[in-house]
């Protein structure tokens, strides 16, 4: 095998194969409106729904297409099930300020009836929503009249009891709950709890823990703030529950650290149980590296074991029994480095990119710029950089893999990297939780791959 | 220098980074430092991570300036030694306003705190301030760095203007720079570049306040 296909292969769970393109959903235009560039991307725990959410504060569900004998290859397709208004633009009037609809984040609640719901959040308000279906409407009451009126009691002579009759399929999204005033600063992540009946909210400060059915309180389990805001030098970015213990949850910081918090060993969650933190290298040490170390997403693995975190430069994968340094960790785009006075000029350096873990924990996926993103094999070690464009997506295009050239000569195929596309960059990414199916939010289109077994 | 709105390219930008020695990189990114904080001012609420990572970048400019002047500066060494806790003042956010003040950290550092007293919140922590090394602040460095952080807003709890209204700040002209040249300054190339440095930042304050 030589090398050139050796990147083309990517191998997980034993097998052999290829990614194809399969879907690509949103406007092909050159001019993209900003409230359509997608902010969120998540899959439910079935992999059969997938939700997006975008800067105009909307929510588009779409279903997963059901297989067919005659159609078998449509594993990675995708049709709009449900598009709803989440977040209105808001206005703040005590301190002047608007607030955005921008979608920051979706998250599904485990399906417990027949109907799915997810929680959506902007920079202030989580709202609960709740997905239903309906096919049946009920037809034949005699207690109104065509317009809706109540009929005179008098009048009615018989009792008819309804009969639900066929309709065309209705999906409906309602706001069951709304969670409000209860952020101060920016919400930057929600999560649902593995107990199923709360979830935390963290914004750049505070973490707070609220019960999905209770919306006018909630406990602050995090709180950095200091006394003196001058003496701030630090932020909340990132927060998640453990997938499998409840009491357990983490947060990552500005810092580069990760605090794990134990909500049984106090009610303020102050004091970390764990520590997480690399010690610096002092030869790669700049202006920039406070910036470019501070944690833009933090996930654990589905297992439980292990917890991912991205900076901008970099993926770490951490064990949860070892607090002094990484397990593994993978180079997202070092070719970067040399760059960082004109991305800190151009602000780029402070896009926070998101990553995310296949179903099996043995690979994970983060994105790039130039449509660019990266998957790295834990097994192999083996990494790959694909690219979502409308030019490789004909239905099972095979997708090559892309090079940044770094230094030296550039080489046939290879990109260099003053030629890189720093506006098209892939923030958000979602594995399907038990196939090899991928979403990626370009911008304001969203790409859905799938394997192609050789 | 290129000309008014000529636009920079991108490959211009990278000749620069490449080549670029350290105190010119550090005077580049300390401008757009307070070049991003400035641009809060309108608009949007601001990201909090942002002016966070922004704030403490500026931190760590003036933590490099300082000791670049240590270098230059025997007298500042000596302090530095009799102060071992000034690192820990330096967190302080008065030193911040220090910050733009960049070659004139040997000066600096034998203060150790060129920034006036600001309230009785704020005591002085050096009684050995002197009247003639304070003088050495330019008023638009204090003004701007305080809209600076003004702008970035995360202060709101905080009335910095109460701060900094106590401030006679007609005793910090530039005018006074002369009064640098106190007997400690041994080295008159390091008071050059000092001046220089001074010059090109007030230059930037210049354009960031509209004075």
């Amino acid at each position: 095998m030589d090398g050139a296909r050796m990147w083309h292969v990517w191998v997980a769970g034993g097998n052999d194969f290829q990614w194809c393109f399969s879907q690509v959903k949103g406007a092909i235009d050159e001019d993209v409106a900003e409230a359509d560039i997608i902010s969120t991307v998540e899959f439910n725990y079935s992999g059969e729904l997938l939700a997006t959410g975008d800067k105009g504060g909307r929510v588009v569900i779409f279903q997963h297409e059901q297989e067919s004998k005659n159609r078998p290859h449509l594993r990675g397709e995708y049709n709009v099930y449900s598009t709803f208004q989440s977040h209105e633009p808001e206005f703040d009037y005590l301190k002047s300020l608007e607030i955005e609809e921008k979608i920051n984040k979706i998250r599904w609640l485990p399906q417990q009836n027949a109907a799915h719901f997810l929680l959506s959040t902007n920079d202030k308000t989580i709202k609960l929503w709740k997905i239903s279906e309906r096919d049946k409407r009920a037809e034949g009451y005699n207690l109104k009249d065509e317009d809706g009126r109540l009929r005179d009691p008098f009048r009615i002579t018989s009792l008819r009891v309804p009969v639900l009759m066929p309709m065309d399929l209705m999906v409906e999204a309602s706001p069951r709950r709304i969670f409000a005033n209860a952020h101060t600063y920016h919400i930057n992540s929600i999560s649902v709890n593995s107990d199923h009946e709360t979830y935390l909210s963290a914004d750049d400060l505070r973490i707070n823990l609220w019960h999905l059915e209770i919306t006018d309180r909630s406990f602050n389990i995090v709180d950095i703030k200091p006394a003196n805001m001058e003496e701030l030098t630090e932020v909340i970015t990132a927060a998640e529950c453990h997938p499998h213990q409840c009491n357990v949850f983490v947060y990552s910081s500005s810092k580069g650290t990760i605090r794990l918090c134990d909500m049984r060993a106090a009610a303020l969650c102050d004091r970390h149980s764990k520590f997480f933190e690399e010690p610096e290298d002092p030869s790669s040490r700049s202006f920039f590296s406070e910036i470019i170390s501070s944690i833009s997403d933090v996930k654990f693995s589905h297992s439980g074991r292990y917890m991912m975190t991205r900076d901008y430069l970099s993926v770490k994968v951490w064990d949860l029994n070892m607090e002094n340094r990484p397990v593994e960790t993978y180079q997202v785009h070092e070719y970067l480095r040399s760059k960082l006075c004109s991305l800190y000029e151009n602000d780029c350096i402070f896009d926070k990119f998101e990553c995310c873990w296949n179903g099996s924990d043995s690979a994970i996926m983060t994105g790039s710029y130039n449509n660019f993103f990266r998957m790295f094999d834990r097994n192999t070690r083996r990494d790959i950089t694909l690219e979502a464009s409308r030019e490789s997506s004909k239905p099972r295009a095979t997708l090559k893999p892309r090079k940044v050239s770094t230094g030296g000569k550039r080489k046939k195929d290879e990109i260099s990297v003053d030629s890189l596309d720093f506006n098209k960059k892939i923030l958000h990414t979602a594995w399907h939780p038990k196939d090899n199916v991928i979403a990626v939010a370009a911008t304001n289109n969203l790409y859905i791959f799938q394997d192609k077994l050789n | 220098m290129l000309g008014r709105g000529v636009k920079r390219k991108w490959s211009c930008l990278e000749e620069l980074e490449a080549e670029e020695v350290p105190a010119a990189q550090r005077q580049r990114v300390l401008g757009l430092c307070l070049e991003k904080l400035q641009r809060y001012q309108a608009g949007m609420e601001l990201s909090l991570r942002r002016s966070v990572l922004l704030i403490n970048t500026l931190r760590q400019i003036q933590e490099d300036m300082r000791s670049d002047g240590a270098g230059a500066c025997t007298a500042d060494v000596l302090l530095n030694g009799v102060h071992p806790d000034s690192c820990l003042l330096r967190d302080d956010f008065r030193e911040d306003m220090s910050v733009t003040c960049p070659g004139c950290a040997e000066d600096d550092g034998a203060s150790l705190s060129l920034s006036p007293p600001l309230s009785p919140e704020f005591p002085s922590q050096e009684e050995n301030v002197l009247p003639d090394q304070q003088k050495s602040l330019p008023a638009s460095t204090i003004s701007s760095f305080s809209d600076a952080v003004n702008a970035m807003g995360y202060l709101s709890d905080l009335a910095l203007d109460d701060i900094f209204e106590d401030i006679d700040t007609s005793m910090y002209e530039t005018s006074d720079l002369p009064s640098l040249r106190s007997p400690t300054h041994s080295s008159p190339a390091s008071l050059q570049s000092c001046l220089m440095d001074l010059n090109e930042l007030d230059h930037i304050m210049e354009i960031l306040v509209k004075s």
